[in-house]
């Protein structure tokens, strides 16, 4: 438990951290008054206009006070004004979300669903002709950057094969089911794969560890099926660094997101969060970084508490502590 | 039963070593990795001395006039030409020269400064240990890509603010930017191992003996901390040469020369007609990626550094 805390307190601090100074390098180098003002008006800004936004968003205050402002908002889903787009960000980003979060959660997924059976196949029968095959696979699909695998796959499947649309088009899974599975399901594969060769290197490796220990002898000798000593006793006590790295991937899976998003052309986050960055839109900058920060975090901290579930001597450890 | 007897019964046999039933892996994988880095850095460096390599503004023509897309990939143009009638071979090699001296310097800086702060942090633990932790956790929490976005439009802004920054031209804020994101995986490693070797038995000895702490990192920790490192760099090139191509790709790249990812960049919309000017930068990028790959998967085998091995 006091473990748990002490992780909880330090990723309070990074959030506060990272968000405050994201606050301040998009601040750094405009200290003369008015200057971040100009800057988010862009252009030709009048004195008054310049004067009206520095007094509305508190711009002339030191930056622990902005962040003050800011962080105020933030609790009252205020996150801002984006001045490029005259739109308060809350209402501007919301539509761009959903796209982001389907692609992330079906890519995790299904790279789970993928990595964990041929991980498994493949500690099972080491060094046949399976686990050879897949170890050269996920070899070959950890080295594809998402950047590689977004134009093959998008000439393989929607340009050859043409099973899929070619225009990605915004369609929600309870509108329609078919077409939302048709667009998401080419930038979903470009994520997947690398992500789950990671998966299938980890747990393979663990599960030839875990197959060696004497409980599993012990299972199998008692006359537990094979079948049962694999998924239940040794995938179980396998899982703990796969679950981490669903954590530690999820910063990287942002990134894959950004480079696939611009390659199908989705109107989400990625493209968004660029072209906030490119025109200086320094409060839509804010509310995303703070929103992937918090992200991060927060499976960061699920993972944590997923161990417990797993294993039950970290659950009664708690219990007695 | 003399004495010799009985300690002989008390002593196990003493563990015959396993046969080693499986050969030793061929290492094609490694030299194929080595032969495709080296001959790209060697058509990359004498780029202007090498006749089959056009020069970067070279535009070819066909029948006196230049066109988009003008030539596939063939005898002529081994790889095709691109929207602007450049030699796609020629432009890649071009790129790969950026790419290539981005990542290694970026490297070396992460592999600098992530590797002090790691052996500071593993060797005092304590309070350097927590601020070292917070510093690595904050520079783990923005996603990696968000991050280097941030900075290097931020530093183009800077240098027009501040003049002591002129010197930043673009290789420069991709190089610092890049070398930023590689700090946290090497002050990562560089603890675990320090941890694991600041209670060994000849850093006890260094100490006992009355060694500085300056002295005994530099005489017994570092030495032996050149493989895990090494192996981490490798590895972390090819990590880092697929950001700068994402980079790139995103717009924030070099522009001139064009590197991989701002070629597959342009060629985007034009996939179905000219597949060649996207596919051709992909494939040096794949091959770059999983080559670094290859020969860090060969160095974690035999340093038998498991972190890595991802």
């Amino acid at each position: 438990m006091r473990y748990f805390l002490q992780r909880l307190l330090q990723f309070v601090i990074v959030f506060f951290l990272v968000t405050f100074g994201v606050l301040v390098f998009m601040r750094i180098g405009l200290n003369k008054p008015g200057d971040p003002a100009r800057t988010m008006l862009g252009g030709t800004a009048s004195q008054a206009q310049i004067d009206a936004v520095t007094k509305r968003f508190h711009l002339h205050a030191n930056y622990l006070a902005q962040y003050w402002f800011w962080l105020k908002g933030m609790f009252t889903l205020d996150f801002g004004y984006s001045q490029v787009h005259s739109l308060n960000v809350t209402t501007y980003l919301k539509p761009k979300i959903l796209p982001t979060v389907f692609l992330g959660i079906y890519a995790t997924i299904l790279a789970l669903v993928i990595a964990i059976p041929v991980a498994v196949y493949q500690a099972y029968r080491r060094d046949g002709v399976g686990d050879k095959v897949g170890s050269f696979m996920s070899f070959a699909f950890v080295s594809i950057p998402a950047l590689v695998l977004s134009p093959l796959l998008k000439i393989v499947f929607i340009n050859h094969l043409q099973w899929f649309p070619r225009l990605f088009t915004k369609v929600y899974p309870w509108d329609n089911p078919i077409e939302h599975f048709k667009n998401f399901f080419v930038p979903t594969l470009a994520l997947t794969l690398p992500l789950a060769a990671i998966y299938v290197r980890l747990l393979r490796a663990d599960m030839v560890q875990t197959l060696q220990a004497d409980f599993v002898t012990l299972a199998s000798a008692k006359g537990v099926s094979p079948t049962r000593v694999l998924w239940g006793h040794a995938l179980r006590n396998s899982l703990f660094t796969l679950l981490t790295n669903v954590g530690i991937q999820v910063g990287g899976l942002v990134g894959g997101a950004l480079v696939v998003e611009k390659y199908f052309a989705m109107p989400a986050m990625g493209d968004t969060l660029v072209r906030a960055i490119l025109s200086s839109d320094i409060f839509v900058v804010q509310s995303v970084s703070a929103l992937l920060v918090a992200t991060v975090v927060i499976v960061n901290l699920l993972v944590d508490m997923s161990y417990a579930v797993i294993d039950p001597r970290i659950r009664h450890a708690r219990a007695l502590s | 039963m003399t004495l010799t007897d009985v300690l002989e019964l008390a002593t196990p046999a003493p563990a015959t070593p396993e046969p080693r039933r499986r050969r030793r892996r061929p290492k094609i994988g490694l030299w194929l990795g080595v032969g495709w880095l080296a001959a790209v850095a060697f058509c990359a460096i004498f780029a202007n001395q090498l006749s089959f390599i056009r020069a970067y503004d070279t535009k070819i023509k066909v029948k006196g006039r230049t066109g988009r897309y003008n030539i596939g990939p063939g005898w002529r143009t081994w790889m095709g030409t691109d929207a602007s009638s450049h030699d796609v071979f020629a432009r890649c090699i071009y790129g790969a020269k950026v790419t290539l001296t981005i990542g290694v310097l970026s490297t070396i800086i992460g592999l600098f400064l992530g590797g002090l702060l790691g052996v500071m942090s593993g060797y005092f633990r304590g309070w350097v240990d927590r601020i070292g932790s917070i510093i690595v956790d904050s520079l783990l929490a923005l996603p990696p890509l968000l991050l280097a976005l941030l900075l290097v439009y931020r530093m183009d802004d800077l240098k027009g603010i501040y003049t002591w920054l002129g010197w930043l031209n673009r290789e420069w804020e991709i190089t610092l930017t890049l070398g930023i994101l590689a700090i946290a995986p090497f002050a990562r490693i560089a603890r675990a191992q320090t941890i694991a070797l600041r209670d060994r038995e000849f850093v006890l000895a260094a100490r006992s003996l009355g060694a500085k702490s300056g002295r005994v990192i530099a005489r017994e920790i570092l030495p032996n901390l050149i493989p895990a490192m090494l192996t981490v760099a490798v590895t972390g090139l090819g990590i880092l040469v697929a950001a700068e191509g994402a980079l790139a790709f995103l717009g924030l790249g070099v522009q001139r020369p064009l590197t991989w990812g701002k070629m597959i960049a342009d060629g985007q919309n034009d996939l179905a007609r000219a597949w060649w000017a996207t596919i051709f930068p992909c494939l040096f990028l794949f091959f770059t990626v999983i080559s670094f790959n290859l020969i860090g998967d060969r160095l974690a085998r035999r340093f038998d550094i498991r972190e890595a091995a991802i």
